[in-house]
């Protein structure tokens, strides 16, 4: 469960092409990163495959059904965490299940299992302005996951940490996909992430946004990161997007 | 934080409460308060009309109207609350007086002129006298009616009178000290020691006696030989002020040797506001009112050493000619009590004289 | 250091009141001394603040000279809250969804916009004739409303419309129907603009209803008192009035922030 496919999508906004003819699929239960220079596309990638905005040409797929309109079925985890200030760690988990009606106890159950499972115990009944940026980003996953999607869409999540956090979130992350066992589409800028976390790594070219090159990554988890593999595709894909990124500077 | 948050909601719950408490100190006769509302006299006969006041008490002409409008019937006549008492005066300005050289003679000549006005609306009241239907016009005018059934009862229940009462003012005084409008603290600074030394010192007879023993001069006879310009006061539409306006428009202030003008402000909308912008400011010379004003404003003045709200009575100018007009289903004061009644305002004659009719009926006023 | 800094600056806040009251009692003074005057004021008039004192003392309770009431200053304040906190709920109750709908909706702000924007620059103060001549009873409460249900729905609007965007999308996301999306999201996250607006409002209703009470008479009132005394020649009363209306203004504003930290902890 869990497959996404983008089909020559294309998308403008007003007569500025942001993506033209993006193809590529995320197959069930698969970490997928998309790396891209700058303004290429990776959000408003994410955003259609949410079904926060339509694309202008072309189709989504998720297990099969078209997206029109807000899809539910997937969890998004925005890069300036986007939690509500006024709810509590607890209650940003919580509100998924709320909306979708379920009981007090359900709620409590819910937020319970996914608060262990990010390891936010004990800060149940803090308010984000009291979390750090680690702290806050775990809610935002919490709360993703908290809603059962089928699909998790990640836009930059560790972008504002310090290196030691990202290291650390990127382990748990690993940790929590596996056990849930979910396809993610994982948006970075950097490299060595997507080389530490995807299956397979999605190089897009800019203006307009498109599928420059995919890499796919064989190694068993967990990974080394300083790994001779892991070094060698490190430079294969650095030198593809190294290239696409002057491209877009020259621009 | 919590704590002053606490004390905040401590403090605003204190004076909702105390507010309770300080309402039930007042020992709560058996029945509510009578509401006293200031407003205008038009005010009072179109409100009793629509139902929104149960009635007023209000100087003539209004009552007449509301009564020939058929919005209202008398429950009382001030005479009946008090019988034969004083209203309306002319007072000249203290300092005024300082500053003139001849204000003896120019007050002597006031007084003359308010005599000799008296007597002819006396007369006139007569339906068979030759001034009859003058007098009405003159009603009609000065008192803004344009029905004359209304003026000629408008004119019924004053009884116009040119001599000052000082018995009866120090009885006013002695009212208004026990209803507590004058400020207590201020009585002992004033330096006048009781009622009757007050009502000495604001009441000169000596003009009006001069007026009585020069009633049958000829004004121009004994006109000022250099004309004065004096600048007047008097209330709007009050009816008890007609004298003046008859002396006026029959030109014998300027017989006399007086020329009028009407001060700034004139007419006013009731005798304290005439104390308060008219002679203290000192835009008015000499003006007419009702004596409760005259009387309460110097004692609430603040700095007794300027003369400011002095002024000194030296005519009468009626008695009686208020009158409470009720509504429907008005049959007593006792029928009032917690309902609305519109007053011309604070410290007005109607305003004591509702408060007297209140007090022997054992009611409550608030105002 | 932030402790003494704090102090320094209470010290310096009671100076001020301190130097304020000192100044009032010298011009009065010096004017009744005859030694200077201010020009067009009749400084001699004014009350010095112990006479002012002594007046509010005085005419804190109720007092029963034979028939009269004289209504004490306490329960003129209780009258005039009652009425601004009446026309504050009922502000409140009208504004807070008219604001949502406007700020939410383009079609409803289209209709709505244009009269608002008439209606709102007709001070409080311009509606007490019609008050008095139009409206049979609950004047005064009238021009409270007026005064405060503009600032709720302007500050309600421009707080659902600065709702973050990207909590919109994450609600979104996680399922919110649109019902769901005003009740869990654009309402909280206007809410420090409502209670804002609130504060503002109730601000403008109590200058309203002081006003108002000089005007709409019923014998009860802070406006109605203050305007009583003046009338009456009895200044250190009305001048003591006038204190306690700036007195109870400032209490409504500090307790409204007041509540307003101690309810909207997520804002620091
Ligand atoms: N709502 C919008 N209206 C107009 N242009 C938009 C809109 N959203 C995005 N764009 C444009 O589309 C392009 C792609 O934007 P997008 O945010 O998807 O880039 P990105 O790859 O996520 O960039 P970054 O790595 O900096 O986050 C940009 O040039 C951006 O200016
Ligand atoms: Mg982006």
């Amino acid at each position: 469960m869990g497959r996404l496919i983008l089909k020559d999508i294309s998308k403008k906004f007003n007569d500025f092409l942001a993506l033209e003819n993006v193809n590529f699929e995320v197959e069930d239960g698969e970490f997928v990163c998309l790396l891209g220079p700058s303004g290429c596309g990776k959000t408003t990638i994410l955003r259609l495959a949410a079904g926060l905005d339509s694309p202008t040409d072309g189709e989504i797929f998720l297990d099969g059904k078209k997206i029109a309109g807000t899809n539910k079925e997937c969890g998004f985890v925005f890069q300036e965490y986007a939690l509500f200030p006024w709810r509590t760690a607890k209650g940003n988990i919580e509100f998924g299940p709320q909306v979708k009606g379920c009981s007090k106890e359900e709620c409590e159950r819910i937020s319970r299992h996914y608060i262990d499972l990010v390891g936010l115990r004990g800060f149940e009944d803090h308010f984000p302005h009291e979390l750090s940026g680690g702290m806050k980003q775990r809610v935002g996953i919490a709360r993703a996951y908290a809603n059962k999607p089928k699909l998790l869409l990640m836009d930059e999540p560790f972008g504002a940490l310090d290196a030691q956090t990202r290291n650390i979130m990127q382990a748990e992350l690993l940790r929590i996909w596996e056990k849930e066992h979910i396809s993610v589409l994982f948006v970075t800028h950097s490299v060595d992430e997507a080389v530490y976390l995807a299956d397979r790594v999605v190089v897009m070219s800019a203006r307009p946004g498109t599928v420059k090159e995919i890499f796919g990554i064989n190694l068993p988890r967990p990974r080394i990161r300083t790994s001779p593999e892991a070094n060698a595709l490190r430079d294969a894909i650095l030198r593809s997007l190294g290239s696409e990124i002057k491209r877009a500077a020259s621009i | 934080m919590k704590n002053s948050l606490k004390i905040l909601l401590v403090v605003i719950l204190a004076i909702l409460a105390a507010g309770c408490i300080g309402g039930n100190k007042t020992p709560q006769s058996v029945s509510e308060p009578i509401n006293l509302v200031k407003m205008s006299g038009q005010d009072m006969v179109q409100r009793l009309g629509t139902g929104e006041i149960a009635g007023f008490i209000m100087w003539e002409p209004y009552p007449a109207i509301a009564m020939t409008n058929g919005y209202g019937k008398p429950l009382l006549y001030s005479g009946q609350i008090w019988k034969g008492h004083p209203c309306c005066v002319v007072a000249y300005d203290y300092n005024w007086y300082k500053n003139t050289t001849n204000a003896d003679e120019i007050l002597k000549r006031m007084a003359l002129v308010q005599l000799k006005s008296v007597e002819y609306i006396n007369n006139a009241k007569e339906t068979r006298s030759p001034d009859h239907e003058d007098l009405i016009k003159y009603t009609m005018e000065f008192g803004g009616m344009t029905d004359p059934k209304a003026a000629n009862l408008s004119l019924s229940d004053v009884e116009f009178v040119y001599a000052p009462n000082i018995a009866d003012a120090q009885t006013f005084i002695t009212r208004i000290q026990d209803f507590g409008i004058f400020d207590s603290e201020k009585w002992n600074q004033s330096g006048y020691k009781n009622a009757s030394d007050y009502a000495n010192a604001l009441i000169n007879k000596s003009y009006s006696d001069w007026a009585s023993q020069n009633k049958n001069a000829n004004l121009t006879s004994v006109a000022l030989k250099t004309p004065v310009t004096i600048r007047y006061a008097y209330l709007v539409n009050d009816i008890h002020e007609l004298p003046f306006y008859v002396g006026w428009k029959k030109g014998w202030f300027k017989d006399a040797g007086i020329n009028i003008t009407l001060s700034d402000g004139t007419p006013f909308q009731n005798g304290a506001f005439e104390m308060q912008k008219g002679f203290k400011s000192g835009v008015v010379d000499i003006g007419s009112l009702g004596i409760p004003p005259v009387i309460i404003h110097r004692i609430n003045s603040n700095d007794f050493t300027i003369d400011d709200t002095r002024v000194e009575v030296v005519a009468g100018m009626n008695n009686e000619g208020s009158v409470i007009v009720v509504g429907k289903n008005i049959t007593s004061m006792k029928d009032l009590s917690g309902k609305t009644v519109g007053y011309p305002g604070p410290g007005t004659i109607q305003h004591v004289l509702f408060l007297m009719e209140a007090d022997k009926e054992g009611l409550k006023v608030r105002y | 250091m932030k402790v003494d800094s704090g102090k320094k600056g209470l010290v310096i806040n009671l100076l001020s009141l301190i130097g304020l009251v000192v100044l009032w009692h010298l011009l009065v003074i010096l004017a009744r001394e005859n030694i200077f005057n201010i020009p067009f004021i009749r400084l001699r008039d004014v009350p010095t603040p112990v006479e002012t004192w002594y007046a509010l003392i005085g005419s804190l309770f109720t007092k029963t000279y034979g028939p009269a009431l004289t209504v004490g200053i306490l329960e003129h304040t209780q009258a005039s809250l009652l009425r601004v906190i009446e026309g504050g709920i009922i502000a409140f109750i009208i504004g807070v969804p008219l604001g949502i709908g406007i700020g939410y909706s383009k079609p409803i702000g289209n209709v709505l916009n244009p009269i608002i924007e008439i209606v709102r620059n007709m001070p409080p103060m311009a509606w007490i004739p019609l008050a008095v001549f139009i409206l049979v009873a609950g004047g005064s409460i009238f021009i409270v409303f007026i005064g405060t249900v503009f600032p709720i729905i302007l500050n309600t609007i421009h707080g659902v419309k600065s709702t973050d965007l990207r909590l919109i999308d994450a609600a979104k996301t996680l399922g919110a129907s649109g019902s769901q999306m005003i009740t869990k999201v654009i309402i909280p996250s206007a809410f420090p603009s409502i209670i804002a607006g609130l504060r503002i409002g109730l601000g403008v209703g109590w200058m309203a209803i002081v006003a108002a009470e000089m005007v709409i008479r019923s014998p009860i009132g802070l406006g109605y008192f203050i305007w009583n005394m003046g009338e009456l020649g009895r200044y250190p009363e009305m001048v003591a009035g006038m204190i306690v209306i700036g007195v109870i203004g400032y209490i409504m504003n500090i307790s409204i922030l007041l509540l307003q930290k101690r309810f909207v902890k997520w804002v620091d």
